[in-house]
């Protein structure tokens, strides 16, 4: 397999299996994506996008296939060495936002760079500034349950962001916000990807997000429906919320 | 680094609280009844702690004061012989039959015969000199003021013991004896309360006073030595407190008791505190495997319940020996008997720290099943 694409799967087969009764997700499925680009996986719920953006992550192996990430085969890394490399390269952004009910915004981004190993001063400096990029520096201090779903999903891009990953991983970023706050979420993966030059991979069944997509993935029952290349070059627009702005 | 387990655990302190509470109260409890314990063998052993005598002598093979048996006259001659011995005064004790007040029936006793001479050495930080006079007066006893409402009777009461009447002239404090009342008496006194007509004149004990400087432990072994066919043992004064503490911890079946409780007091504090930490854990366990997707190490994780879990420990430790602290101060001014020292509190600390600890290694169980591929549903 080339190992110029960002990330890469090839052939990739996942099965589930309840007592006797099998049910295979993925079938041979082969996907390459590229870094600057953010990648929109859509299917209806049970169509294996959910299991495909895991096993692109390196949080589930996949019964057959490679996944060849940052030109490093993920099937051939023990669960610590898969730690690192989730460590060191990649952020998740999940339909449930996880933040830590005792932490302040702030907090919740520095957390995972304390595991980084970076110091004090700079996870709280590089925190401040990804709260910036997505339109909280004025809401740092806030804890969980002061803030609106929105923004709590701001926040947990930022702690994504945080650690400048390569890899960018979302899944259904959006299911839990309304049509403003979705926007302003999918248009900052993308400003991630465009700024950063991340590769970022987001799953949804909100056909809505097509629009600030660069390429668009539909699947279904496992398998590649189409795959189509947008010609969108504009930079997405950054984030200001008219409710922050006032 | 951001502190997770000391922020987690302060904000939502009513979700541990539980759990520290369990420490702080199996602390309390382990710590109380080590001082009850203490103090009651602090007791069998406060005829040796209260004198001033450097050694003993006594029936050999004796156990404890109680079980005293009566000593030829000739010992007080064998000890003086020595040359480092300064004092030797006979100490009686006989067991008694107290009758006060008719609505009180009759009290089982213990009757310590002493010289009651200013510079005496029985009971001699129990029983200052002046008050020890007042026993050269015939049929007067002294008791602890504790043991007053026992008998039924204020100072300058009186009452029949073994047959005799005898006056209560003064009651001092730190003689609550285990399992009975002591009676304090002149030796001309307790001679004439023994209903053994036999041994009238024999007593049980001989305690002795050293010159200052004179190492017990070698006089004891010379005198042993120079009287090979003696009918009389000798101890020091460690040695004998010790006998006494080590046959009500053995032979009593107390230390027993003790061994077992604390068991079950480890037990409840673990399983009490291990499943509110689990409970505390679980809540988080989506936070948890977010962190482990983002690269946090499983160990990382780990490492964070068991700060929590050392957390608990360490406030329910602080808490504890307040409550302690407290109960104790009520304790003495009850003159419940208590005691413990450092050492006893050190265990105590290591204990309870060891049942958050052990708490906290079965909350981090409750991560086992971390699996951050289910958070992408």
């Amino acid at each position: 397999m080339a190992t110029t694409h960002a990330l890469a799967a090839d052939g990739i087969a996942k099965a589930y299996s309840t007592g006797k009764i099998q049910t295979r997700v993925l079938d041979g499925l082969s996907i390459a994506l590229e870094e600057r680009e953010l990648a929109l996986v859509l299917g209806p719920s049970g169509s294996g996008k959910s299991t495909l953006l895991a096993i692109l992550s390196g949080l589930l192996r996949p019964d057959r296939g490679h996944v060849v990430a940052l030109g490093e085969e993920l099937g051939k890394m023990s669960p610590p060495q898969l730690e690192r490399f989730r460590l060191h390269h990649t952020g998740f952004v999940f339909q449930g936002f996880n933040l830590f009910p005792a932490l302040t915004a702030v907090e919740q981004v520095m957390l995972p760079l304390g595991y980084m190993g970076i110091d004090t001063r700079n996870a709280q400096n590089r925190a401040l500034a990804a709260l910036e990029e997505v339109g909280l520096g004025s809401r740092v201090h806030l804890r969980p349950l002061e803030m609106s779903g929105g923004e709590k999903q701001r926040v947990a891009i930022a702690r994504a962001l945080a650690k400048k990953p390569q890899l960018l991983f979302a899944d259904e970023p959006t299911s839990a916000l309304d049509s403003v706050n979705g926007k302003i979420v999918i248009d900052s993966l993308h400003r991630i990807a465009r700024v950063f030059g991340a590769t970022v991979v987001c799953v949804s069944h909100d056909h809505r997000l097509a629009a600030s997509a660069d390429r668009v993935i539909t699947i279904a029952d496992g398998l590649i429906l189409s795959d189509i290349v947008r010609s969108n070059d504009a930079l997405p627009p950054s984030v200001t919320l008219p409710e922050l702005s006032t | 680094m951001v502190a997770l387990a000391r922020k987690t655990l302060f904000y939502e302190w009513r979700k541990f609280l539980p759990a520290a509470l369990a420490v702080a109260f199996s602390g309390l409890l382990l710590l109380m009844q080590a001082a009850l314990m203490f103090g009651i063998f602090d007791s069998a052993s406060v005829y040796v702690n209260t004198s001033t005598a450097d050694l003993w002598a006594g029936y050999p093979g004796t156990q404890t004061i109680e079980l005293g048996r009566p000593i030829p006259r000739d010992t007080e001659m064998s000890l003086r012989m020595d040359p480092d011995v300064v004092r030797v005064e006979p100490f009686h004790w006989i067991d008694g039959d107290w009758r006060g007040p008719a609505d009180r029936g009759s009290v089982s006793v213990f009757i310590s015969g002493i010289d009651a001479s200013a510079d005496g050495l029985m009971f001699a930080q129990a029983i200052p000199a002046e008050m020890r006079r007042k026993l050269f007066e015939p049929d007067s006893v002294i008791v602890d003021q504790a043991d007053l409402p026992k008998l039924g009777l204020a100072i300058g009461g009186s009452a029949i013991l073994n047959g005799h009447r005898v006056k209560i002239v003064a009651a001092c404090s730190g003689l609550r004896a285990l399992g009975g009342v002591n009676i304090v008496t002149s030796l001309a006194t307790a001679r004439r309360l023994n209903s053994d007509s036999t041994d009238r004149d024999k007593v049980a004990y001989y305690v002795v006073k050293l010159r200052p400087g004179a190492n017990p432990d070698q006089v004891r072994d010379r005198i042993e030595k120079a009287w090979p066919g003696r009918r009389f043992t000798v101890w020091t004064k460690a040695e004998f407190a010790h006998t006494a503490a080590t046959y009500w911890m053995f032979e009593t079946g107390a230390g027993l008791g003790f061994v077992f409780f604390t068991f079950v007091v480890f037990i409840v504090g673990t399983v009490i505190t291990s499943q509110t930490l689990v409970a505390a854990v679980a809540s988080h366990v989506r936070e948890y495997a977010m962190l482990n997707a983002l690269g946090a190490g499983r160990g990382a994780l780990r490492r964070v319940v068991l700060e929590q879990a050392l957390w608990v420990g360490g406030i329910g430790v602080i808490v504890g020996a307040i409550v302690s602290a407290l109960l104790m101060l009520l304790a003495r001014s009850q003159s419940v008997p208590t005691a413990f020292d450092a050492t006893a509190a050190s265990a105590c600390v290591v204990l309870v720290l060891t049942i958050a600890l052990v708490s906290g290694v079965m909350a981090v169980r409750a991560l086992s099943h971390l699996e951050p591929a289910n958070l992408l549903r």
